[in-house]
């Protein structure tokens, strides 16, 4: 197991996982996912981040495959894993499965989601997704640049409030707000900043009925599993990677590793 | 027994998940997506603002309004394309010449005579005559096109105008099953096949993209328009009075390409109705606001991206072509050597489809790259007539700087006004070069596709061909 | 050559040959395969299914309906159907024919793979809708229960088949059989079609030519001797008793009847602006989710911007993106409220 018992501050990624998924984890301390909607400057982040130069056109979907980086920080070591960039992480496309299935049981110490600021809503969605399963995230508000331009204002206080989690606004193009970021990571992974992740209260009242009852048997059966509404959420839409998780333990993993960080 | 019961519990977990799925019915999926939105609508309220009632994408607008105009869209588009080609073929002829003077003409015989004083004859004629001079000649047609179209390209891209092309030309390719990006793959593939296959990523419909990836061939790339060119001029511009000769052969060599698109087109229509019904289509276009280029990022990511790329598997591939075509040309069973067997028993054969053995050999060797077709027919030619005095010897390729004399060995070797266009068809439509196949592997992880795109287009250049002869025959 | 004619004749001759051997569905190979699939086993398989459909809707049946469900003679399904009772599969009490335990589950099978492949072709590939059940009812005979459980986790083990029909589970279970027939409602009832029966195929063809699917609402207007009015998301329509009884109806009590026909975003001019009302059910799997990823949900405002310079596809901004939409795909999305839009007056 990577983290030790009664240490708030120790890293919470799931080290077993994220070697199967394929993380070279040697000397690293932290992992950071980077998600984010496509065409939103996420691989010019990654870049920034890492010093490595990807190619980013203005087409939407440009990364294919999985870019990984690393930087360090304050004498800590951190891994950042690229997400394939995607709109939503609800269906059954490859893509989706692999930024969800990472971030679900790769537990990564910091989701970095980057958002496009002139089109804040539209990216919401995504954020909103990945509130759902992780409780350690970021927002990176990019392209503040271009939002300037076009007089959109983003009160990036209240924005933070209402999500629940820190919003750094950045303009990865001309570097800036880069060192913010960085700093924020550092914070959220070390445990030092508490995220409270806005969770949706919208669903339909059926298919409320219909998650708490089934999240409430997972918990009877998993006590403690972190985040037990997303997890019957995905049930109830026929997940397989969740099932096979059902049947072959790691969801069970999951818990346990929770349990030792709250005791 | 603890595991007895977990599994027992999560089966009574799927089961409910299971009757829970069937009492929500079918629209579970939208309205989970409704409620997220719903939400994501209410944060937006409280914390963004705009200045006025919308921002101010006005600029933007007017520029959208001008570019897919029903009167402007068009031409705008065909003269940015035609300027991006035009710089490409004039900015490309100084340096290309340059490189060849260079690395063919100076550097070869230098590294001839310094291997020959060291090795035998036979290693260093397939290091120097064979690999080293196929290198070279790749990199000397190759690089510096490329290296003036991909950034050109790239700085479209960046700027955002090419979603707009996308959208302008999507109504022509809807009708032929395609994709109006397939429009922007089409066009990298008049540089480079295997950057237009890599290209039709930004194509997320499965089917689409195969469409886009498999009729990339068509487009006439970099490599075949010196063949076009030099083979119109010789033989179609010839049949007429030299005033007209250069609008003549010009106009075949356009010719080519334009036919080069329109199978692409009747191809793409075929697959989509046919192998390709099944697979999975939708359409989506997002069209990016436009952005200022980063005009040396650019520079520097689509050379290293896109040219070195490209051109780096490309000497890969062209290597081991360089040392076959000299050891065919080299290597003697009784008085005639492997090349000159195959190009004799081939030849009543490709004769049926108005080519003739030499080039058939010439396209089998140089499958790597179609830069080195020219010289490879042009020493094969001399090996097999037997001509005293012209080219470097068997097995290695060379051009000559005159058009009358290369005219000289071609008519030499029998080649007639026939051969001549059944080699710009043929060079059209055979298969791709063996980097773009092994790109195609690369990009679709399915044999199958694969050489349907390396087999399709040269059934159909051996079609064309066929009726092409025959026709002639007929009629001459 | 010295035979040009003849070559050309010969060459030509190769091309038709060819084209005769691999034409879709009509080609030699295409008619081989065809053949294949009429053996016994797969008569018996289709008995088997089509009593479980009865026993499921609660209808009883006999000889003479199951021969003439398979469309063979009475003498024929009497020998298969003795041939199943000696498997153990069927058992005899009267007229009826009943499944035994054993029948039932080997049904169930046979139905959750031709549901599965229904559900496959719909969402994941772009075989048209017509071609769903035609060609599940191959792939049903040939494909193992593993390969089916296999597509059944790659497209999200999803419990309805596009027609609305519930998947069995893998051990076979399945929800009572729930709903009414379209007729049998009472005027000015409110209800949402669940599933329209893809058999016999020439009903079916003629509701989806209608453009009735499930999902939609269906209020009831009118219920005469030979004729059934009502509006399908608001937009009339009238269907002889026979065909409004292939479509199954969930009512829906509290809910307000669609007063008038949406209209589609294609009716959306140039600098007009609207409420998207929803998607089609028509639209599925993966352009379904494009569209929704790109805001395409009930409520958000949806502005046309720009033609394209051969007018189809048209630029929308929908949450600030301009997407460029086909006018076959904006034919699938309903919205209301179209308005003017003001815009760059201040600018």
């Amino acid at each position: 197991m990577s983290s030790q018992p009664n240490c708030e501050k120790c890293p919470v990624h799931h080290k077993d996982n994220l070697v199967r998924l394929g993380i070279n984890m040697e000397k690293m301390d932290y992992v950071v996912a980077l998600a984010g909607n496509p065409n939103t400057g996420k691989s010019t982040v990654f870049n920034n981040l890492t010093g490595l130069r990807q190619h980013t056109g203005n087409w939407p979907g440009k990364t294919v495959g999985r870019a990984e980086g690393a930087f360090s920080y304050d004498d800590k070591r951190y891994k950042i894993v690229d997400l394939p960039g995607t709109y939503s992480l609800l269906s059954t496309s490859t893509d989706e499965e692999v930024a969800r299935n990472f971030i679900l049981f790769g537990r990564p110490d910091v989701t970095v989601i980057v958002a496009d600021a002139t089109r804040l809503e539209r990216n919401l969605n995504l954020v909103l997704q990945i509130l759902e399963i992780t409780n350690r995230a970021i927002l990176c508000l990019n392209l503040m640049d271009e939002a300037k331009r076009n007089h959109v204002e983003i009160d990036v206080r209240a924005l933070s409030r209402e999500l629940g989690i820190p919003v750094v606004p950045t303009s990865a193009r001309k570097r800036e707000g880069m060192s913010e970021l960085v700093k924020m990571i550092s914070e959220v992974a070390s445990g030092q900043y508490v995220c409270k992740p806005h969770r949706t209260r919208n669903h339909s009242p059926q298919l409320k009925r219909a998650i708490t009852k089934l999240s409430k048997k997972l918990l009877d059966t998993y006590p403690g599993l972190p985040n037990a509404d997303w997890v019957a959420l995905r049930l109830l839409e026929g997940d397989q990677s969740i099932i096979e998780a059902l049947h072959n333990g790691s969801l069970g993993e999951l818990v346990e590793n929770e349990t030792q960080i709250e005791v | 027994m603890m595991e007895q019961k977990n599994k027992q519990v999560n089966e009574e977990i799927l089961g409910m998940a299971n009757n829970l799925k069937w009492e929500l019915g079918m629209d579970t999926h939208d309205s989970i997506v409704s409620s997220l939105y719903a939400d994501a609508a209410q944060i937006a309220r409280k914390t963004v603002s705009m200045d006025g009632d919308r921002p101010s994408f006005s600029m933007e607008r007017k520029i959208d309004k001008v570019v897919t105009s029903r009167m402007l869209g068009f031409p705008i588009m065909f003269v940015l394309l035609a300027l991006v080609f035009w710089i490409t073929i004039s900015g490309a002829n100084y340096p290309s010449g340059l490189l060849a003077s260079l690395l063919v003409d100076t550097l070869h015989p230098l590294l001839k005579n310094a291997a020959d004083s060291v090795m035998p004859w036979w290693l260093s004629g397939v290091f120097v005559d064979g690999a080293y001079l196929a290198m070279a000649w790749v990199i000397a047609v190759m690089l510096p096109p490329m290296a003036i179209f991909f950034p050109l390209f790239t700085l479209l891209e960046d700027l955002g105008y090419l979603p707009r092309v996308a959208f302008n030309m999507d109504s022509l390719f809807r009708k032929a099953g395609a994709h109006g990006k397939q429009a922007l793959t089409m066009s990298m593939g008049f540089g480079c096949n295997a950057a237009g296959v890599i290209a039709a990523r930004v194509i997320d419909s499965p089917r689409e993209r195969l469409i886009a990836i498999i009729t990339n061939n068509f487009s006439l790339c970099n490599g075949r328009w010196p063949t076009q060119i030099l083979i119109a001029t010789i033989f179609i511009g010839g049949m007429v009075t030299p005033f007209w000769a250069g609008i003549v052969s010009t106009g075949a060599v356009v010719g080519v390409a334009v036919l080069g698109i329109v199978f692409s087109l009747i191809v793409s229509w075929g697959l989509s109705k046919s192998v390709l019904k099944g697979e999975a289509s939708t359409f989506s276009l997002e069209l990016p606001p436009y952005r200022p280029p980063r005009i040396l990022q650019t520079l520097y990511t689509s050379l290293i991206d896109r040219t070195l790329f490209v051109l780096w598997r490309a000497v890969v591939f062209a290597i081991p072509a360089g040392i076959v075509i000299w050891l065919v040309s080299n290597i003697t069973i009784g008085d005639l050597s492997l090349a000159e067997h195959f190009i004799d028993w081939s030849n009543p054969f490709a004769v049926v489809f108005g080519l003739n053995g030499v080039i058939l050999l010439a396209y089998i060797i140089a499958i790597p790259a179609n830069e080195i077709v020219i010289p490879t027919i042009l020493m094969l030619t001399v090996l097999v007539t037997g001509m005293a005095g012209v080219g470097e010897g068997s097995g290695v390729m060379f051009e000559l700087d005159s058009i009358s004399s290369t005219e000289g060995i071609l008519r030499e070797g029998g080649w007639t006004l026939l051969t001549g266009i059944n080699l710009m068809l043929f060079s059209l439509l055979h298969n791709p070069c063996s980097t773009t196949i092994y790109t195609i592997y690369k990009e679709t992880k399915s044999a199958k596709w694969t050489a349907v795109a390396t087999f399709l287009p040269i059934v159909l250049g051996f079609v064309v061909c066929f009726f092409t002869a025959q026709l002639w025959y007929l009629f001459f | 050559m010295e035979h040009p004619i003849l070559a050309l004749g010969l060459g030509l001759l190769v091309i038709v040959v060819l084209a005769w051997a691999f034409w879709p569905k009509k080609g030699l190979f295409a008619r081989m395969g065809k053949v294949r699939n009429s053996s016994r086993r797969v008569l018996l398989e289709d008995t088997l299914k089509y009593l479980f459909d009865c026993e499921y809707k609660g209808n009883t049946c006999d000889l003479n309906s199951v021969a003439g469900n398979l469309n063979i003679s009475a003498d024929q399904m009497a020998r298969l159907l003795a041939h199943l009772r000696d498997m153990g599969l069927v058992v005899f009490q009267e007229q009826n024919i009943r499944l035994t335990d054993t029948g039932k589950s080997y049904a169930l099978r046979i139905v959750r793979v031709h549901r599965i492949w229904e559900r496959f072709l719909a969402d994941e590939t772009g075989v048209e809708q017509m071609d769903w059940h035609g060609e599940a009812d191959i792939r049903e005979h040939q494909l193992s229960m593993e390969d089916a459980n296999r597509i059944a986790a790659r497209i999200g083990n999803p419990a309805f088949d596009p027609h609305g029909d519930p998947i069995p589970t893998k051990d076979g279970k399945i929800p009572p059989f729930s709903g009414k027939t379209l007729n049998s409602l009472k005027e000015g009832e409110v209800a949402q079609i669940v599933h329209i029966e893809d058999e016999p195929h020439y009903i079916f063809e003629q509701l989806s030519a209608q453009g009735l699917y499930p999902g939609m609402q269906v209020y009831l207007l009118d219920v005469q001797e030979g004729k059934v009015t009502f509006a399908a998301d608001g937009n009339e329509c009238v269907l002889t008793p026979l065909f409004a009884s292939a479509i199954t109806v969930q009512p829906l009590p509290k809910a307000k009847p669609i007063q008038e026909g949406y209209q589609t975003l294609s009716d959306l001019e140039v600098d007009e602006t609207a409420t998207v009302v929803g998607i089609s059910s028509y639209c599925r799997g993966l352009q379904r989710r494009r569209l929704m990823d790109f805001g395409i949900v009930p409520g958000n405002t949806i502005t046309a911007e720009i033609q394209s310079a051969s007018g189809d596809p048209v630029g929308y901004r929908i949450l600030g993106t301009t997407i460029a939409i086909r006018k076959n795909q904006a034919d699938l999305i309903f919205i209301n409220n179209i308005k003017k839009e003001h815009h760059e007056q201040s600018a």
